[in-house]
């Protein structure tokens, strides 16, 4: 459905894409998690065919010229920024950006109803943009992109700096777009959102995709062992006996606590269990793609 | 096509949404023709005087009745002044010039038959043009007075009495006093017979016509009948010049905004963008160009000598800084960089052209320079229908100039835009 092959972009001496290559099956969510300056939007504006890249090729639809009017018509890019019209209302904007996809009359009309009922606007439908809150913008953002009702939706960081309502709004648009079998790229430097929604995910960072995969076999991979802290019930604490039980390294006894890594923690509690090692209460903390990408890069994400 | 035709509704609906943007494509242009219309207007009632003051310290008839010849003039205001007065005045500005009129001024004929400095002027150094004017003014009123002594016998006979007074007095009688007496006598006996024959209805010998007979350049009509015949050529223009500004500036608002990324991901090509940008700027024009024509017709009484000459023209005008726009558009990355490159290119264009200063203000290496502006082939094919009466054949050569002029700019717009494009 889209592949990329060996791309590579520079800008200067900055290189922004450095040879990725990856496929994305018709049907699933793809995630492209990275901090700034990854190469993530870089890669979506190529795969919009406004950039052309160095070297290498991409293709949507076994299509190689990405600026095409048939993939055009089939793909629907949310940008990063705001890209709408803010003296016009939003039945303006939707209107407009509806009859440059070639929709008139009824089927225009109908499908502008449908986005406003998604972006939750028809009561501001009539409003100029500029009177619009920063989340009914991104709201009306994400459903200009679908007006047409694409095969293929890019969505470059679509939550950036809006409110939870309207993030979770948002999240169950994609979520719906999911469903009805759409092909989605998702460009994120949340890992929450790649790791709720996405199937597959590619990590990056200057321009290389360090890890692809689904996200539990990125954490299975890369994740590390998950981090448990039990407290012991009172008047039974045999330190030896819990350490000798557990045969893990990490582990160690606190006053209380217990604490622990591991990759299976489920099967070494019950082992605890067996034994007759009461806890009154668990505290355990998965590994997630967090995780993931601090031991690719030794830097966390907000790091960067 | 519909895409483009999208683009340009939108595109007005966009700029009608902007009421500062409204005021400088449509109200500007009509205010510029109706205040410089006003300012012409006094046109046809004769130009503006030049205020000219005289310092008569002469006191002679001679001086007197040159200082009426001047106030008989229409293009001249004059004032009696003292010396201080009048040469305050001038230094602060308020005198285009002033008039020493010397003790024997009158004695000499105005400075003719004496070698002293009888007459003096003192200028604005900031007006040599008026200057050079009245000079001539000065010399043709001189002659006048002149003239009237000659023609008048008993003046004559005065004054040569005086001067016949004056060379007895002043040597002894010698071969040349004598000769100057005799030719006194002669001129004498010689003028009673000029004006004898004057008043026996024949053309008099000593009248001295120093105005130039003007021929007329127009055919049937006597040039601009209306002042606002003569502004309004300069106000389409600079209509359709604050129109095409503000349509640069729209593609690149487009990138600053972002929306230029989502167009160039809608099935639409850069040259379709381009084309709809230039059809609303067109359109826009359009309605400018028509709203001042019928504010003209309406309220001015602009009478235009030929209208579908007009429009022709009007059309090239605006197809050619449609084009030249939107090359400006696609050569900024910024609205200040475009804004500012647009009104410098249509600044320049103008002052080379005598869009914002006359051509006849132009030194005389600068003016060959003004050929290679549009802003000069514009005002002549709007002047051709509103009052040069130029044919459509006269007209062509400036239309086609123009519109090849917008179409090599158009094409080189799309150029530039697809080869630095508008978002990577």
């Amino acid at each position: 459905m889209i592949s990329v092959r060996n791309v590579y972009k520079r800008y200067g001496r900055t290189v922004a894409l450095d040879g990725l290559s990856f496929e994305v099956e018709e049907g699933t969510m793809f995630g492209l998690l990275g901090p700034n300056g990854a190469g993530k939007t870089t890669l979506i504006s190529c795969l919009c065919g406004m950039v052309h890249p160095d070297q290498g090729e991409l293709c949507i639809q076994g299509l190689a010229d990405l600026t095409q009017i048939d993939v055009r018509s089939c793909l629907g890019v949310v940008p990063q920024s705001i890209a709408l019209y803010e003296e016009l209302s939003a039945l303006g904007n939707l209107r407009f950006f509806g009859r440059l996809f070639g929709l008139s009359g009824a089927q225009l009309e109908e499908r502008v109803e449908a986005c406003l009922a998604i972006s939750l606007l028809k009561d501001r439908a009539k409003d100029s943009v500029a009177t619009y809150s920063g989340g009914m913008k991104r709201r009306l953002n994400l459903a200009c992109s679908l007006l047409h009702d694409p095969k293929v939706i890019l969505l470059d960081e679509p939550t950036v700096g809006v409110d939870p309502q309207s993030r979770n709004l948002i999240f169950d648009t994609i979520e719906n777009m999911k469903a009805q079998g759409k092909t989605l790229i998702y460009t994120t430097h949340y890992m929450e959102e790649a790791q709720r929604m996405c199937d597959r995910v590619a990590i990056m960072d200057a321009g290389k995709i360090l890890a692809l995969d689904s996200v539990p076999n990125l954490i299975a991979q890369y994740g590390g062992a998950a981090r448990v802290e039990a407290c012991l019930t009172d008047g039974v604490v045999d330190k030896d006996q819990i350490l000798s039980r557990l045969d893990n390294e990490t582990a160690c006894v606190v006053d209380q606590t217990l604490r622990f890594d591991s990759c299976n923690p489920l099967a070494e509690l019950t082992g605890l269990y067996n034994a007759g090692i009461q806890l009154s209460s668990l505290k355990m903390e998965a590994a997630d793609l967090e995780d993931v990408f601090l031991n690719l890069t030794g830097r966390t994400l907000r790091d960067t | 096509m519909k895409r483009i035709f999208y683009m340009a509704v939108k595109d007005l609906a966009v700029l009608m949404k902007d009421k500062g943007n409204l005021f400088w494509v449509f109200g500007f242009p009509i205010l510029f023709a109706l205040f410089f219309g006003m300012i012409f207007s006094g046109m046809s009632d004769g130009p503006s005087q030049i205020v000219v003051g005289v310092v008569d310290e002469d006191q002679t008839r001679f001086s007197e009745e040159f200082t009426e010849a001047l106030r008989a003039r229409e293009s001249l205001e004059v004032i009696t002044l003292s010396r201080a007065d009048a040469l305050e005045r001038v230094r602060k500005g308020n005198l285009s010039c002033a008039l020493f009129l010397n003790p024997g001024f009158g004695e000499g004929l105005g400075g003719f038959f004496s070698e002293e400095r009888t007459i003096e002027m003192a200028s604005d150094p900031a007006r040599t043009m008026e200057l050079g004017f009245l000079q001539g003014m000065i010399v043709q009123s001189l002659f006048e007075v002149m003239q009237s002594q000659f023609t008048n016998l008993d003046r004559v006979r005065e004054q040569l009495d005086l001067w016949r007074d004056d060379v007895r007095s002043s040597s002894d009688p010698d071969f040349e006093s004598t000769t100057l007496l005799l030719f006194f006598d002669a001129l004498e006996l010689m003028l009673k017979d000029v004006n004898e024959l004057d008043t026996n209805g024949s053309e008099s010998v000593m009248k001295l016509n120093l105005e130039i007979p003007r021929v007329e350049i127009n055919r049937e009509r006597q040039g601009p009948t209306n002042s606002f015949q003569i502004t309004f050529p300069q106000a389409i223009l600079w209509g359709i010049l604050g129109c095409a500004a503000t349509f640069a500036v729209s593609l690149v608002r487009e990138r600053t905004v972002g929306t230029m990324q989502r167009l160039l991901t809608c099935p639409l090509s850069e040259g379709q963008i381009l084309a709809g940008k230039g059809l609303a700027c067109f359109l826009t024009c359009l309605f400018v160009v028509v709203s001042l024509f019928l504010v003209g017709w309406v309220f001015f009484k602009v009478p235009f000598v030929n209208i579908p000459l007009f429009f022709l023209g009007a059309l090239c005008v605006m197809l050619c800084f449609v084009g030249v726009m939107m090359m400006v558009s696609t050569i900024g990355r910024t609205e200040q960089g475009v804004g500012g490159a647009g009104w410098a290119i249509m600044m320049v264009m103008s002052m080379l052209g005598g869009g914002m200063v006359p051509l006849v203000f132009m030194p005389d290496w600068l003016r060959p320079v003004s050929l290679i502006s549009p802003v000069r082939w514009s005002i002549y094919v709007l002047e051709g229908g509103i009052w040069r009466e130029l044919s459509f054949i006269e007209i062509l050569p400036a239309c086609g100039l123009l519109l090849l002029i917008g179409a090599v700019s158009y094409i080189l717009g799309l150029w530039l835009m697809k080869r630095f494009h508008c978002v990577g």
